[in-house]
């Protein structure tokens, strides 16, 4: 069943690693930015902001009146905006889109906005879900993380958290930072592990070229930690979330049990449609992806003017899905469903990549069940863009 | 005959003969002031923009003398450059004199020496020039100076000018029709000319250019040339202004071209002598020497699919080239190519960029290679300019590779620097001895391999701007050689392996393995590259297998751009030559063969 993103764009200070589209908020943004989400939504609905391309228009038209059962409030910073706000644009989801009972409500926040009032006005708007930006537990790995709060409050975030009845309270940590040792990870992730959360989204940091840490890398006033350590984070991070006995269901997904995996993350995995909002958002349906503005006073420029504030969209072709489903497919425990392959057939394709497929079973980076799934371990899931683009099709 | 005067300008590279060409001919109006264009008589494009010339050019200028007397002026335009040495010494053959320019604040350097002495080689008077007398570095006296000590010649006759700004054009053809002498011949003798060249027209085929030295040559005449036996029948016939015109004939002591339905300038032998077909004369004219290459490399389309254009883009360009010379090879890791002579590295860097550049061609050169001479133990000897070629070393007896006369003109400062370079390069009886003004001639015997890559480059850089080099080849002495291949994974990389003498193998091999770590992306395996002679390892590097790469977030907006990325690798490996399992990037032989290049 398909999902909707609701992209809200405000921090109270950008990250230097941060590569979303995000803008620094100031105090009455919120309210604005609330009314141009709710004229999109509406004007999704009554037609007048789809896009003009007739024939993705008509696959929006369908994505609209679809019934959702996830909606996934991320960011920026979601918890940006006041339960007033939040509040308003709940009332315009339920009333245009067709919400299924035990849809599923995420919201992303940041520690510092965690606090009881808050807490128990995002329960009563229905979140289920509440991820946690704690990016790292270490005061120091914090500063230069460019974050706001520290270990203390982040600890303090987590703990009130629990304390309401959300299905899911989620930690998010940043792991390979430079300078970053092994044994300093191992201490911080056991301690995460030991803040009681039932689901883990450990990044590696990754330099992206225009933020602030990619250009100092570009500059060399930063480097990236080698290779062979960040691969002994990451099988680290693995082998520990297993022997903790945690669900390791994507590559930087965890969960405690497998009832607390994200259901609306799933659906980027697994090429189920997805409905974006805001700013820079992504929708994705029966292979027509577009996306939104990426700057939010545009993309509200665009929704006031009454056009549509998709900025582009292409038609995938069958065999660029396909590619998409072998790379999305190594990234998950399930690994990829070769039966779901369009340009070729599963019997066919192991026949193509059997000596490939051979060499990888050798080294354990992947083997194939059923005669049907392609499924990574951990060492092939920290490969799994390279192997995606060594399988032929 | 005697209003006839055929001169070269011979010079060291930018001391101002092509401008000088210019003057000359616009002076004599030939010209129009709206036709006019540097470097009049350069027709290609990388002539131009690299301010040399590379072949051989001829003009006739008119000239009325103060006196009155009408001149027929035949300017030859010749190649400075050494790779060029054929053309150069044909050229001169064409001549009864030469002016030989000098810059003035330059002064005498070691290519004005060289050229000299050729000239004298045959004969030429020779009208010394002081060129560029308007920089206010000019310095005329220690020119005079310099032209009395180094070059023997009268520094009183000296004419001074300024090409640029036309300054004493005047006094100096004045000079040219006093001092040089005019041509001697018999225009009823039998026919000797002399084809000191060849231009390629689209149109009419192959255009000869020629001196006439003995008899009389008319239209429709049947011609013999006297080394390659062809003969052909004389189309048209004429001289040389910015365009051609006919003439009826030309007799001895003109300069001019013959069409005569020659296809290709590999027909031919350039230096041939041209006779009438059926009265003969007794003996070609002296000094013929066909242009053979010195320089070896192998040349591969970046993509195979370009092979039939190169193939075509080869065959055109050799219309135009007789001195390069290209037969089929093939390698496992590059695919189908041509192995190329060529005169030397400029000739080399010529032919590729006029490929890549006329022909849109986008190329890979292997390490460009000298022609060694190796002795079996059967007794044979053998050239070898491929590695590919080279036998097995059991079979081996000795070797012996080219040397070269090198001439090095520096100020006296630099002796201990240079010294060393020529140390450095193997060089052989060094020697030095002092000219005018605190300036040095160093002569060497090099290996022509050490010149190969960037010693001129070196030289420039260690004498500040100030050394001049020439050279000419000399002889091969005994060398130890070795065939350098490049084992990726164990299995030789064909394309990687190097000639090169004992001494130098390790550096190489290293310097290969080293450009090759740095390129080849790491794969599911350690890759282990060596350097090998023979069974023997003389370089290692490793590049460890790649352990880790995947996105950490992959969510709505992340799928669209990972995907086009995963498509670009897919796109790349394609282009990936294969060997022993190991992907090699196109990139990675571009890095290692250019970065020798450099070297």
């Amino acid at each position: 069943m398909p999902g909707l993103y609701l992209h809200i764009p405000f921090c109270s200070e950008i990250c230097p690693y941060c590569d979303f589209a995000v803008r620094k908020g100031g105090p009455d943004q919120g309210g604005l930015f609330v009314g141009a989400l709710q004229s999109e939504i509406r004007g999704l609905r009554s037609g007048e902001l789809l896009p003009e391309a007739p024939e993705l228009a008509e696959t929006v038209s369908q994505l609209v009146e679809a019934p959702f059962d996830t909606v996934y409030l991320g960011g920026g910073t979601p918890s940006f905006l006041s339960p007033d706000e939040l509040s308003r644009l709940f009332d315009t989801l339920f009333r245009v889109f067709h919400l299924e009972s035990g849809c599923r409500f995420y919201l992303e926040a940041n520690p510092e906005d965690v606090e009881p009032e808050r807490l128990k006005a995002w329960r009563r708007l229905g979140i289920d879900t509440l991820s946690l930006g704690i990016q790292s537990l270490d005061d120091e790995r914090l500063r230069f993380l460019g974050r706001r709060h520290d270990g203390d409050e982040a600890r303090r975030a987590v703990r009130e958290a629990r304390a309401e009845d959300f299905h899911t309270v989620s930690v998010d940590l940043i792991y390979g930072v430079p300078g970053q040792t092994l044994s300093a990870w191992r201490e911080e992730l056991a301690q995460a592990l030991e803040l009681g959360a039932d689901h883990l989204s450990l990044y590696e940091l990754e330099f992206h070229p225009r933020t602030t840490f990619g250009k100092k890398l570009e500059r060399g006033e930063m480097q990236e930690s080698a290779e062979e350590t960040r691969a002994d984070l990451f099988v680290h991070t693995h082998e520990a979330l297993e022997q903790a006995g945690w669900d390791i269901y994507e590559v930087s997904n965890f969960a405690r049990d497998p009832e607390f995996r994200s259901r609306h993350n799933a659906k980027y995995w697994r090429h189920v449609p997805y409905l974006g909002l805001g700013p820079s958002a992504h929708s994705y349906m029966a292979g027509w992806r577009f996306w939104n503005e990426r700057s939010e006073p545009a993309w509200r420029r665009l929704i006031e003017d009454g056009t549509s504030p998709a900025m582009g969209w292409e038609k995938v072709p069958d065999s660029a899905l396909d590619l998409e489903r072998l790379m999305l497919g190594l990234r998950v425990a399930a690994g990829v469903d070769l039966e779901r392959l369009q340009s070729t057939d599963a019997a066919a394709f192991l026949s193509q990549n059997e000596a490939l497929l051979e060499g990888w079973r050798q080294r354990a980076w992947v083997t194939v069940e059923d005669d049907r799934y392609l499924v990574p371990s951990t060492r092939g899931m920290a490969l799994a863009d390279r192997l995606a683009g060594e399988l032929e099709l | 005959m005697e209003n006839i005067r055929n001169f070269c300008i011979i010079a060291h590279i930018d001391h101002g003969k092509s401008t000088l060409a210019d003057r000359l001919i616009q002076h004599c109006g030939v010209v129009t002031e709206r036709e006019f264009r540097d470097q009049l008589l350069d027709s290609m494009d990388i002539e131009r923009e690299r301010g040399i010339t590379i072949k051989s050019n001829t003009i006739t200028l008119p000239y009325t003398a103060k006196d009155g007397t009408e001149y027929q002026l035949n300017l030859i335009d010749t190649p400075g450059h050494v790779d060029f040495s054929h053309e150069v010494r044909r050229s001169l053959m064409s001549c009864e004199g030469a002016l030989l320019l000098v810059d003035a604040s330059q002064g005498v350097e070691a290519q004005t020496v060289a050229n000299m002495y050729l000239a004298l080689e045959y004969g030429l008077e020779m009208l010394p020039v002081i060129n560029k007398i308007d920089l206010p570095s000019a310095d005329v006296d220690r020119v005079r100076e310099e032209i009395d000590a180094d070059l023997g010649l009268d520094p009183f006759e000296a004419v001074l000018c300024s090409a640029k700004t036309g300054l004493g054009i005047e006094d100096l053809l004045e000079s040219l029709v006093v001092n040089l002498p005019a041509p001697e011949g018999d225009p009823e003798a039998p026919l000797q000319v002399l084809i000191f060249d060849a231009q390629y027209d689209p149109y009419r085929g192959v255009v000869l250019l020629c001196r006439v030295k003995q008899g009389t040559l008319k239209t429709g005449e049947e011609i013999r040339f006297m080394h390659t036996e062809k003969n052909y029948t004389v189309e048209e016939i004429g001289r040389l202004s910015l365009s051609r015109e006919p003439t009826k004939g030309l007799q001895a002591g003109q300069v001019g071209y013959i069409i005569a339905g020659v296809k290709s300038v590999r027909d031919i032998a350039i230096g041939d002598t041209v006779t009438h077909a059926k009265r003969q004369a007794p003996e070609p004219l002296p000094g013929y020497q066909p242009a053979k290459p010195v320089v070896f490399s192998s040349v591969y389309p970046m993509s195979s699919n370009d092979y039939q254009d190169l193939i075509k883009a080869l065959e055109k360009l050799a219309l135009n080239d007789a001195a390069l010379t290209y037969e089929k090879s093939s390698s496992a890791a590059l695919g189908f190519g041509f192995r190329c002579g060529f005169l030397g590295l400029l000739h080399l860097e010529v032919v590729q960029e006029r490929l890549e550049r006329e022909y849109g061609l986008s190329l890979l050169l292997s390490a460009p290679t000298v022609q060694y001479k190796v002795f079996l133990k059967t007794g044979e000897t053998i050239e070898v300019d491929n590695p590919l070629l080279f036998p097995d070393p059991t079979e081996i007896e000795g070797g012996e590779e080219p040397f070269i006369k090198g001439h090095i003109w520096i100020p006296e400062r630099y002796v201990g620097a240079v010294m060393e370079l020529c140390r450095e390069r193997r060089g052989q009886n060094t020697t030095f001895n002092y000219l005018a003004l605190g300036r040095v001639e160093l002569t060497s015997e090099l290996p022509l391999s050490e010149v190969l890559f960037d010693f001129y480059d070196r030289l420039k850089s260690i004498t500040q701007g100030y050394g001049s080099f020439d050279y000419e080849m000399l002889d091969y002495r005994p060398a130890k050689l070795v065939k350098v291949d490049v084992l990726v994974n164990g299995e030789s990389v064909d394309a990687l392996s190097q000639l090169c003498t004992e001494e130098r193998a390790r550096e190489r091999a290293m310097h290969y393995c080293e450009k090759l770590a740095e390129t080849i992306p790491k794969q599911q395996f350690k890759i282990a590259i060596q350097g090998a002679i023979g069974g023997k390892i003389i370089a290692r590097t490793t590049i460890t297998a790649f352990r880790k790469d995947v996105t950490a977030k992959c969510y709505g907006g992340d799928i669209t751009r990972k995907r086009k990325l995963l498509e670009k690798q897919k796109e790349g490996k394609k282009r990936m030559k294969v060997v022993g399992s190991v992907e090699i990037p196109q990139s990675a032989f571009v890095a290692v063969l250019k970065s020798d290049a450099g070297k």
